[in-house]
């Protein structure tokens, strides 16, 4: 067992999760919605992981449970990295947020909540981080065509609007 | 006050009014100001035509000018993506008349290579263009012929019949069908209605049918 694993398992007492060995090495767990924010805590509080560096997800459509979002972290005491993977079912896809303990994770989950259509429960500000406010759908889902649905309605919406005050004030 | 109009008048021009358009024409064409929209790669070849090496100053379109309300010649250097056509088409009708675009690079021309449901495909969606520049991105000497074919554009242009009869009525509803252009001096072929543009595509009409129903101005092509 490796040291991390170690810290981990003395971190993580009593909840549960389970290893995994995935082919790039990386020490990573699955776990559970419900025990996902508990699990963070002792994350950074007792297992000493300073930063997050990514919050993203998988579609594994058409499959069930359908998302799975990935959560890395990194220690810089210790040098080394963590993995959380958890499922999530498409009627259902909601997960808690995590930003109160890595603020700077606020922006990597409006990306997500934007690509995936995952809410993240808690988060202060979930608003669309790359597509405009007011777009319908969530481009990463495999569902969603190449060449998007109607991706020019918006703009023709303000076009039309923006037409209507012009005829109204002339 | 129409005999003015060569249209109208059969080319039958007055004296006058031909060397008024030269004069307005010639003054128009040689001191173009930019509007540098660079929004992604092309916007550095953009840089390096106005800077000293390709010197733009020749050809007396060097004042770049960041607000549109001094510019008359947009540059849509770069991907153009739906998120900012609002603001591109908002820089568009702020600039005042007479104003001409150019779409610099594959991706303003047509989308390019982006392909997707975020890159408008072709400026021409959402603006009339005057030029299009292939390449990606095209050559700093590949813009400054746009330039070039632009100035030649303008010499055609009718000022005075345009002062006379008031602005034509733009046929520019953004529907990337380029029906007819304010200043539209040089014929267009039938492809440039653009076939990426869900409107134009649901309109049904065919490819070829344009050039003969657009309505006729009094901006034409003179021999
Ligand atoms: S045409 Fe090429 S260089 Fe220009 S913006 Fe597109 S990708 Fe960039």
């Amino acid at each position: 067992m490796s040291a991390t694993r170690e810290r981990l398992s003395a971190a993580l007492e009593g909840l549960a999760y389970e290893f995994e060995a995935p082919l790039d090495g990386m020490t990573t767990l699955a776990l559970e919605r419900e025990v996902l924010r508990e699990v963070c805590l002792r994350l950074k509080q007792r297992a000493g992981f300073e930063g997050n560096t990514l919050v993203t997800a998988v579609d594994h459509f058409p499959a069930e449970p359908r998302f799975e979002v990935v959560y890395q972290f990194l220690s810089f005491q210790h040098n080394d990295r963590v993995r959380l993977r958890v499922r999530l079912r498409e009627a259902d896809a909601a997960v808690p947020t995590i930003t109160d303990l890595w603020p700077g994770t606020s922006f990597s989950e409006r990306e997500c909540f934007d690509m995936f259509g995952i809410r993240f429960d808690g988060h202060p500000d979930l608003r669309r981080l790359l597509m405009p406010q007011g777009y319908e759908h969530h481009p990463l889902r495999k569902d969603f065509p190449h060449h998007g649905i109607e991706p020019d309605r918006l703009y023709r919406t303000w076009d039309k609007e923006r037409r209507k005050e012009w005829e109204a004030a002339r | 006050m129409g005999s003015l109009n060569p249209v109208e008048s059969g080319g039958d021009l007055g004296f006058l009014a031909t060397r008024v358009d030269f004069l307005v024409n010639w003054g128009r064409k040689n001191s173009l100001w930019p509007m540098p929209l660079g929004l992604s790669c092309c916007g550095i070849e953009l840089m390096a035509m106005i800077g000293p090496k390709f010197d733009l100053a020749r050809f007396g379109a060097e004042a770049a000018r960041f607000s549109p309300r001094q510019c008359d010649l947009l540059v849509v250097a770069g991907t153009l993506t739906w998120k900012m056509a609002t603001a591109v088409r908002t820089i568009y009708d702020q600039m005042p008349d007479p104003k001409w675009v150019i779409a610099m690079g594959v991706c303003s021309s047509s989308g390019g290579m982006y392909d997707s449901y975020a890159v408008v495909q072709g400026v021409d969606s959402i603006l009339p263009v005057d030029v299009y520049v292939p390449g990606c991105p095209p050559r700093p000497d590949a813009v400054i012929d746009a330039i070039i074919k632009l100035q030649k554009k303008i010499e055609r242009e009718d000022p005075l019949g345009r002062l006379l009869h008031g602005p034509v009525e733009k046929a520019d509803t953004g529907s990337g069908q380029l029906v007819f252009q304010p200043n539209e001096g040089v014929l267009k072929s039938s492809l440039d209605r653009h076939a990426h543009d869900p409107e134009s595509r649901s309109a049904g009409v065919p490819l070829g049918t344009l050039i003969a129903e657009r309505p006729r101005g009094h901006t034409e092509v003179r021999p």
